[in-house]
C-alpha cells in the first residue's frame, strides 16, 4: 500500500459508515419512541419520574451504581432474570424513555435493579420498604446477611436526640447497626431522593404493542426484540 | 559496517533524538498514571472481598474509585503511552524527525490536565455513570483540543515522509490517529451535549467503547507487534501480502461490531445481531495477523532470550488471540446467556487493554527508552521482575477471571441459588484477582524505578551510555523487497 489518500478516505468511511449504519439507523428506528396510552386507563405509560425520584438518579449516576448493578431484565428463554424474579417480564425499550439517563449496566456483581420498586417475592410489607432501602444503604448487612455491598453511612446523619421525641425518619436499627443509646440515624436529603429513585424503578405495565416481542428467544422472529 | 548501515544509523539516532523529550514527557505521565490507576484498580478489587474497606468516604466509595481507575488507566496510561510509542514510531517509519516537538508538551500538559481534572470530578461526584466516559462533561473540550495537537503532529509527520511504502504499522497508527477523536467526539455529543433518548444512549455508548477498544488500543498494539518482529528479528513479516487484507477485514468488521454487547438488551435485534455478525467475520483477519505475526516467530523462538521486548510483544499477541476469541464467544447467544454480565465481560475488556495493549507498550518502552536517551537500563533485574510480574499476571487473572466468571453466570442463571449465596463463592476469586492485581502493581514500580534512573536527569547521569548493536539486517526475499520499512 502506498498511496496515502487512499488510507485517509479508506479509514474515514469506515467510520463514517459504522455511525450512519449503525448509530443513525438507531436513532431512526428509536428516536421518536413515545409514551403509550393505555386505551382502558387512559393514562400515559411509562409514567414520568417524579421530581424526587429524578434527583436520585442524579444520586444514583454519581455514586456508580451502574459499575455493579445492571437495569434491564432479559426475556424469558434467555438467562434466568425472570425466575429470579427480577421483573415480570422481559425490558422493553419504551421503558427508558422516562429517564433522562439510562444506566442498563453490565456488570451483575449486584443484583439487577429495574424493577426493585415492585416487590416481587418480597415479603417486606409496602410500609416497611423505604426503610428497607434506607437500612440496606446504611449497613447492607443488616437486612443483606452475606453481601458485600459497601456501607454508604456517608448518606444518613447521626444526631444526638438530647432528650427529644426520635425523628419519624429515624432508622429503626437494633444490635450492632443500632447507633449509640441517645442518638439517632437520619437519612439526609440525597439518601431520600436515591431511594424515591430505588422506588420507582418499576416497569409493571406491560405495552399491547409490544407483547408480542417478548417470547421466548426460541420463538421469536426475526426482526423483532 | 559498511556505509549505508552508518547512514541509516544516524538518520535514526537523529530521528530518535528529535523525538526524545515527546517520548519521555509522554512515557513519564503514562507510567505515572499506571501506577495510580493500579493503585485505584487495587482499592476497588480489595472493596468486592472487604466492603468496608475505604467505605467511609464518599470519595472512596466502591462505584466512584473503580470508575476512576478505569478512567486513568485508559486516558492516563492508555493514551499517553500510545501518544509517546505512536509518535516516534510514526517518525522513525516515515524516515523523517519530529518537528517543533515544544508544542508537544504544551499538548501533553493540556492532555494531563484534562485528565486529572477528569477524575477529581469523578471521585467528587461528578460522574456522568456513562462507561469510559465518566469524566464530566468540562474535561471534553480540554481533551480534544490536546488530542487535536497530538494527533496533528502524528498526521503531519505521515504526511511528510520520506518513504515511497507505508508499513503496516503505520496504517493502524494513521487510523487509530483519526478514529479515536471521531469517536470521542461523536460519543461525548450525542450522550452528553445533546443527548439521545431512552435505549439509544446505551447503544451509542457501546459502539463507543467497543470502538475505543477495537479501533485504538487493539491498532496501537498491532503497529507494536508489526514494527518489532521484523526489526528485532532481522526479517520480514511472514506472507506479508496479507497483512492489508488483514488490516481493512479487520477495521471495518470492528467498527459494526459494537452492538455485540448489546445482546439480550431491550434494544433492536438487529444491533446485536449485526455485531455478532461482524465478530463472525473477524475470525479471518484475526487468523491471518496470527499468521503474520507467527510464521515471522517461526525458527526464531530462541531470540526471545535476548530481548524483552520480544517477549513482551509475544504476550501481547497471544493477548490478543484470546481477546478475539472471547469477543468472539460473548456474541454467541449461548455463551452469552451464561457469561454476560459476570467477570468473564470484565475479562474482555481488560484483555485488549491489559494483556493486548499495555504489554505492547510496556515492550515498546523497553525498545525505545534506551534509544532516545542514549543510556542503559540500570537494572537488569527490574527489568525482569516485570516482565516475570507481568506475564505471570496476564496467565493467572485470565485463568482465574474465566473460571470464575463462568462459574458466576452458571449461579446467576440458576434462581435456585441465593444472590447472598453467589457473592459468598465469588469472595475466593475476588481475592485472587487482588493478588493478581497485586503482582501486576509490584511490576510497575519496578518499571517506575528503571524509567526514572534512565530518563530523570538527576538520577540518570549515573547511567552507561549505551552502545547499540547493529540490527539484524532484514533478509527481504524477492517480492517483499519493496515493502521494507526504516
Amino acid at each position: 500500500m502506498k498511496n496515502g489518500l487512499a488510507l485517509f478516505l479508506g479509514v474515514f468511511a469506515i467510520l463514517g459508515l459504522s455511525w450512519a449504519g449503525l448509530l443513525l439507523s438507531a436513532h431512526k428506528q428509536l428516536g421518536s419512541l413515545s409514551q403509550f396510552k393505555d386505551p382502558v386507563e387512559e393514562t400515559l405509560y411509562p409514567q414520568p419520574l417524579s421530581g424526587l425520584a429524578d434527583q436520585g438518579r442524579l444520586v444514583y449516576q454519581d455514586l456508580g451504581c451502574v459499575t455493579c448493578h445492571t437495569q434491564q431484565v432479559r426475556h424469558e428463554g434467555f438467562g434466568a432474570d425472570i425466575e429470579r424474579k427480577w421483573g415480570e417480564r422481559g425490558s422493553y425499550a419504551r421503558d427508558y424513555i422516562r429517564e433522562k439517563t439510562v444506566f442498563i449496566g453490565q456488570s451483575r456483581i449486584g443484583p439487577d435493579l429495574r424493577n426493585v420498586g415492585v416487590r416481587l417475592g418480597d415479603k417486606t410489607s409496602a410500609e416497611d420498604y423505604s426503610e428497607y432501602f434506607y437500612k440496606l444503604l446504611y449497613a447492607p448487612q443488616s437486612v443483606a446477611p452475606g453481601t458485600n455491598m459497601p456501607s454508604y453511612a456517608f448518606l444518613f446523619e447521626t444526631h444526638p436526640t438530647n432528650g427529644r421525641q426520635a425523628s419519624y425518619q429515624a432508622l429503626k436499627l437494633t444490635g450492632k447497626y443500632a447507633p449509640t443509646v441517645g442518638s439517632e440515624v437520619v437519612p439526609t436529603a440525597r439518601a431520600r431522593a436515591l431511594v424515591a429513585y430505588l422506588q420507582s424503578l418499576k416497569d409493571t405495565y406491560d405495552y399491547p404493542t409490544e407483547r408480542g416481542l417478548n417470547a421466548p428467544a426460541e420463538k421469536s422472529k426475526e426482526g423483532g426484540h | 559496517m559498511n556505509p549505508t548501515d552508518k547512514n541509516a544509523r544516524t538518520e535514526q539516532a537523529e530521528i530518535d533524538a528529535s523525538a526524545k523529550w515527546p517520548v519521555l514527557v509522554f512515557f513519564g505521565s503514562a507510567i505515572a498514571w499506571l501506577i495510580l490507576g493500579g493503585a485505584l484498580q487495587l482499592i476497588a478489587s480489595i472493596q468486592l472481598h472487604s466492603p468496608a474497606f475505604l467505605a467511609a468516604c464518599p470519595w472512596t466509595t466502591h462505584g466512584r474509585i473503580l470508575s476512576a481507575a478505569q478512567n486513568a488507566l485508559v486516558y492516563g496510561w492508555g493514551m499517553n503511552a500510545a501518544f509517546a510509542f505512536g509518535l516516534w514510531l510514526m517518525a522513525r517509519l516515515s524516515a523523517t524527525t519530529l518537528r517543533h516537538g515544544g508544542w508537544l508538551f504544551v499538548a501533553a500538559k493540556f492532555w494531563n490536565v484534562g485528565v486529572t481534572l477528569g477524575i477529581l470530578g469523578i471521585l467528587g461526584g461528578y460522574s456522568t455513570s456513562f462507561e469510559l466516559l465518566e469524566m464530566p462533561r468540562y474535561v471534553t473540550l480540554i481533551l480534544l483540543v490536546a488530542y487535536a495537537l497530538i494527533g496533528v503532529w502524528a498526521v503531519t509527520t505521515f504526511s511528510i515522509r520520506n518513504t515511497e511504502n507505508v508499513y503496516a504499522s503505520q496504517w493502524y497508527l494513521f487510523g487509530a490517529a483519526f478514529w479515536f477523536p471521531w469517536l470521542y467526539a461523536i460519543a461525548e455529543i450525542m450522550l452528553l451535549k445533546a443527548p439521545v433518548r431512552g435505549v439509544l444512549q446505551p447503544v451509542v455508548n457501546a459502539w463507543y467503547v467497543h470502538g475505543l477498544y477495537g479501533l485504538w488500543f487493539i491498532p496501537m498494539a498491532l503497529a507494536a507487534a508489526y514494527y518489532f518482529l521484523p526489526k528485532i528479528l532481522g526479517k520480514p513479516i511472514a506472507n506479508y501480502y496479507l497483512a492489508p487484507l488483514a488490516f481493512w477485514w479487520l477495521v471495518a468488521t470492528t467498527a459494526f461490531a459494537g452492538g455485540s454487547r448489546l445482546i439480550g438488551a431491550p434494544v433492536p435485534i438487529w444491533i446485536s445481531t449485526l455485531g455478532g455478525a461482524a465478530n463472525f467475520l473477524l475470525v479471518i483477519p484475526v487468523v491471518v495477523i496470527a499468521l503474520n505475526l507467527f510464521g515471522t516467530f517461526t525458527g526464531s523462538y530462541s531470540a526471545l532470550g535476548k530481548s524483552v521486548t520480544l517477549r513482551f510483544t509475544l504476550v501481547s499477541i497471544v493477548g490478543f488471540i484470546l481477546a478475539s476469541i472471547l469477543n468472539f464467544a460473548l456474541s454467541i447467544r449461548g455463551f452469552a446467556q451464561i457469561a454476560q454480565f459476570t467477570l468473564l465481560t470484565d475479562l474482555r475488556d481488560w484483555l485488549i487493554l491489559y494483556a493486548c495493549f499495555s504489554t505492547a507498550m510496556f515492550g515498546a518502552a523497553y525498545f525505545i527508552l534506551p534509544r532516545v536517551t542514549g543510556l542503559e537500563w540500570r537494572s537488569g533485574a527490574l527489568v525482569k521482575a516485570h516482565f516475570g510480574t507481568a506475564a505471570l499476571g496476564v496467565a493467572l487473572l485470565t485463568f482465574g477471571l474465566a473460571s470464575a466468571g463462568w462459574n458466576q453466570g452458571q449461579m446467576l442463571n440458576n434462581d435456585a441459588i441465593a444472590f447472598g449465596d453467589i457473592t459468598k463463592a465469588l469472595t475466593f476469586w475476588f481475592t485472587f484477582r487482588s493478588v493478581g492485581l497485586g503482582l501486576l502493581f509490584i511490576g510497575h514500580l519496578a518499571f517506575l524505578i528503571n524509567f526514572a534512573w534512565i530518563a530523570c536527569p538527576f538520577l540518570s547521569n549515573r547511567a552507561t551510555a549505551i552502545q547499540f548493536r547493529n540490527p539484524p539486517a532484514l533478509s527481504l526475499t524477492k517480492g517483499s523487497a519493496s515493502e521494507g520499512h526504516a
